[in-house]
């Protein structure tokens, strides 16, 4: 590797160069607001050039040598199109949650810490989406809680510090079983680089039987991180204590990279082993036979909890919470039917497409919705639906971007929600499974009910008094022309989605690309 | 061998160790729980390199004759969890200290009482 | 706490304790040592002299500013710069090798012994071969992060 391809490590270092100049810059928070806003949009232009670079490439893999070393032995960076595409959808909600807390956050406040560690956590976010190395997961793992943690307990009110220690004991707790995990991947496969495990699961090198269990382990951490059931008791008080712009991020960004951490590494990498399984409800030779059933169960447990808490909650951040459970729920599903579909078959690929065309409409609606929250909060004071009602009347533009974002998510065309949700029956359907139709039909119905709640307990009724926010509505409206735009240019976005599924199934494109073994 | 199940042995009451306490009341011992897992962890991660040679740094630039040495890699990833580990707990007990000033209290059932309606934002 | 026996024997201490850290890191880019332990070694002895003697001499060791209403002012707030010199410095540690067109976070040494200029020094009895090694810029970075971290909490909890 004789020219280093910068633009793959372009998108970590301007996140961590900004994180530190804003830092640097605490004294000056005039210079740190244009500082950190510059750097999220360069953080955007850095994504954009790494996809065009992923697109552009011949066999569709860059990977990125850190210090020069080469894998398997040094720690490598390797950008496809299933990392470039977590990326951007990282890129869009980021920057605009970070527009949205210039104006909303208190600023004497914001300037002690906040723009820098908004950008820390970026930096894991990328680390995370980027690494080809399972230890270094774990650090770019640890590097994002860290900062989301300060960030969760930011007001520190009463409510705020037990709701962050509930974060961080869980998340404390996760790390030490992730590293658990990785240690015992490591002794059992001898390597930490993802695509030099999975060429030594391929050749059958290794005991098979360990590595289930490791990686089962493993699959629960994960599972934390993306807040699916049963490791969802954290996510309605960590969301309702964080700041609205940093929940936006949470709901938007951070549950993805668990997601994304689920199909790299269960997808790409241990997919590639072979054991035979002989357990109740599971039968096949790969792992992902197993976690087939496990995910469904986990999906339909998601679906059902968080429509039904999120149609019981008092308030619109709750609300929210659980509904962000609920959609997790959509997210696994198409990925539970690909597990037990054939390995780099069109229904696998179908199904991860639908998985990530879902995730890529979450979370620009969650965070669409979850900034709307913070402006209610701003405008009468409180998320409250006692306190709330006839907001149309005062703000139709306000009432206009939050009804597009919950149009998304219920999934009404020519929204982007409307093809997530259409891409998940038809997998469904392509699958021939019932069971999957009948829980999404399910999860539809639970949506539209506590959408059409929070949407007459804010909107409509009597109106209360109100403080119009137009700058905060003005990045809530980007965001919404963003739902409009992905939903009537679909056919590039389902293109990205296709291609990255695609990366996500093609294990030894991957194994090839960073070992070189071809080369 | 012996070492094998010497550390088995002792991972276990670790973990058994950490685990109690993680379930006590006290905020202050449920981070010293997270705190013992977590250092079991690394104990665990030094024992998958297994024991089979001598120290693996490279005293005196490699001219340290033949024979086996220990898998420094599992050394390194310690290393960074035992830095990783240390900027978390210090958090996790300033945050114990937050808890306190903010509630009068580290006991988690009071805190849960503590007024168990959130309304979270910003603070009243 | 404070008995002349724990004053005398900080103030043999603590230097020791100082030299041990700095030897630390200067060995750190290729034997046990490097900018972590040092710092977490430099943060005891500050540590010790704040227990016995207090914050107020720290600060005239320091020359911080006098404390003022803020959570990051007088120590506290030197303490947090040096943090955020640390993470600047061992950042750019990294990103200097990318514009030399080499990997993020590539390093290298140079042997004072293959420097011509510098070569009759390294042949000296007792000498050898000097390096100098651009990692070490990385762990003076990891070196500020860590004291300007551990102290920042130490003086702000201190202070409570």
């Amino acid at each position: 590797m004789s020219h280093p391809a910068h633009v793959v490590v372009a998108p970590l270092l301007v996140a961590l160069l900004t994180a530190v100049t804003t830092l640097l810059a605490r004294s000056f928070p005039r210079l740190q607001r244009g500082l950190s806003v510059l750097g999220g949009v360069g953080y955007a232009a850095a994504v954009a050039a790494l996809a065009a670079a992923v697109t552009g490439d011949a066999d569709g893999y860059i990977v990125y040598a850190l210090s020069g070393w080469d894998a398997p032995f040094g720690i490598v960076l390797v950008a496809d199109a299933l990392s470039a595409f977590f990326l951007i959808i990282a890129a869009i909600v980021g920057v605009a949650a970070l527009v949205f807390s210039v104006g909303y956050l208190d600023r004497e406040t914001a300037a002690l810490s906040y723009h820098s560690l908004f950008h820390f956590m970026l930096v894991g976010v990328t680390g995370a989406l980027l690494t080809g190395d399972l230890f270094n997961l774990f650090v770019w793992f640890e590097v994002m809680l860290m900062a989301s943690y300060v960030l969760v307990v930011y007001y520190s009110g009463p409510e705020h510090t037990r709701a962050a220690l509930h974060y961080t004991v869980l998340n404390l707790l996760g790390g030490a079983v992730m590293l658990l995990a990785v240690g015992g991947l490591y002794a059992v496969t001898g390597t930490l680089n993802m695509a030099d495990m999975a060429h030594r699961l391929a050749e059958g090198a290794v005991d098979p039987a360990p590595v289930l269990g490791l990686s089962a382990l493993l699959f629960t951490v994960f599972a934390l991180k993306a807040g699916i059931v049963p490791f969802q008791f954290w996510v309605p008080d960590a969301y309702r204590a964080a700041p609205a712009p940093v929940t936006a991020v949470l709901a938007g960004v951070v549950k993805k990279v668990g997601i994304y951490a689920i199909v790299r590494v269960y997808f790409t990498v241990l997919s590639a082993g072979e054991v035979a399984l002989d357990l109740p409800f599971v039968a096949g030779d790969s792992y992902l036979a197993f976690f087939g059933p496990v995910m469904f169960a986990m999906a339909v447990g998601s679906i059902l909890l968080g429509g039904v808490g999120a149609v019981n909650q008092p308030d619109m951040d709750g609300l929210l919470a659980y509904s962000s459970i609920g959609q997790i729920g959509f997210i696994v599903l198409p990925l539970a039917v690909a597990a037990t579909a054939p390995y780099g078959g069109s229904l696998m690929t179908f199904a991860i497409t639908a998985a990530l065309v879902y995730s890529l409409n979450h979370g620009l609606a969650k965070g669409l919705l979850f900034l709307s929250s913070g402006v209610t909060r701003r405008a009468v004071g409180s998320t409250d639906f006692a306190d709330l009602g006839g907001l149309s009347e005062r703000d139709p533009a306000f009432a206009g971007a939050f009804f597009l974002g919950v149009l998304a998510l219920i999934g009404i065309p020519p929204l982007s929600g409307f093809f997530g949700k259409f891409l998940v029956f038809d997998t469904g359907v392509r699958a021939g499974s019932t069971p999957v139709l009948a829980l999404a039909l399910v999860g539809a119905v639970f949506t539209v009910a506590y959408f059409s709640r929070a949407w007459n307990r804010t909107f409509w009724g009597d109106p209360v008094e109100y403080d119009p926010q137009p700058r905060l509505v003005a990045v809530l409206a980007v965001l919404a022309v963003g739902l409009v735009v992905v939903g009537v240019g679909f056919e590039p976005v389902v293109a990205g989605a296709e291609a990255a599924a695609e990366a996500a199934v093609n294990r030894s494109g991957y194994v090839d690309a960073v070992l070189e073994v071809g080369a | 061998m012996t070492a094998s199940f010497v550390m088995a042995a002792v991972l276990g009451l670790l973990y058994a160790l950490g685990t109690f306490l993680l379930l006590r009341r006290d905020v202050v011992r449920v981070v010293w729980g997270i705190t013992i897992i977590s250092q079991a962890t690394n104990t665990y991660l030094v024992t998958m390199g297994g024991f089979a040679g001598s120290v693996p740094v490279l005293a005196g630039h490699g001219g340290h004759g033949g024979g086996a040495v220990q898998d420094p890699l599992v050394q390194a990833l310690v290393l960074t969890a035992i830095v990783i580990g240390f900027g978390t707990t210090a958090f996790a007990l300033v945050l114990t200290y937050r808890v306190y000033e903010e509630h009068g209290t580290i006991d988690l059932q009071a805190l849960g009482e503590d007024g168990a309606d959130i309304d979270g934002g910003e603070p009243r | 706490m404070t008995t002349v026996i724990a004053r005398t024997v900080t103030r043999v201490v603590v230097p020791f304790i100082l030299l041990t850290a700095v030897s630390l890191l200067f060995q750190g880019h290729n034997l046990p040592g490097g900018g972590f332990i040092a710092g977490v070694l430099t943060c005891t002895a500050f540590a010790l002299v704040y227990i016995i003697y207090g914050q107020e001499s720290l600060r005239t060791l320091v020359g911080g500013s006098e404390p003022g209403d803020g959570v990051l002012t007088g120590l506290p707030g030197t303490y947090a710069r040096l943090f955020a010199v640390g993470l600047g410095v061992a950042a750019g540690a990294g990103v200097v090798s990318t514009a030399l067109g080499y990997p993020f976070l590539t390093q290298t040494v140079l042997y004072l012994s293959d420097v011509p200029a510098v070569h009759a020094l390294t042949e000296l009895p007792g000498i050898g071969t000097l390096e100098v090694a651009s990692a070490f810029v990385f762990d003076v970075g990891v070196y500020l992060v860590v004291v300007g971290g551990l102290l920042t909490i130490v003086s702000v909890v201190g202070r409570e």
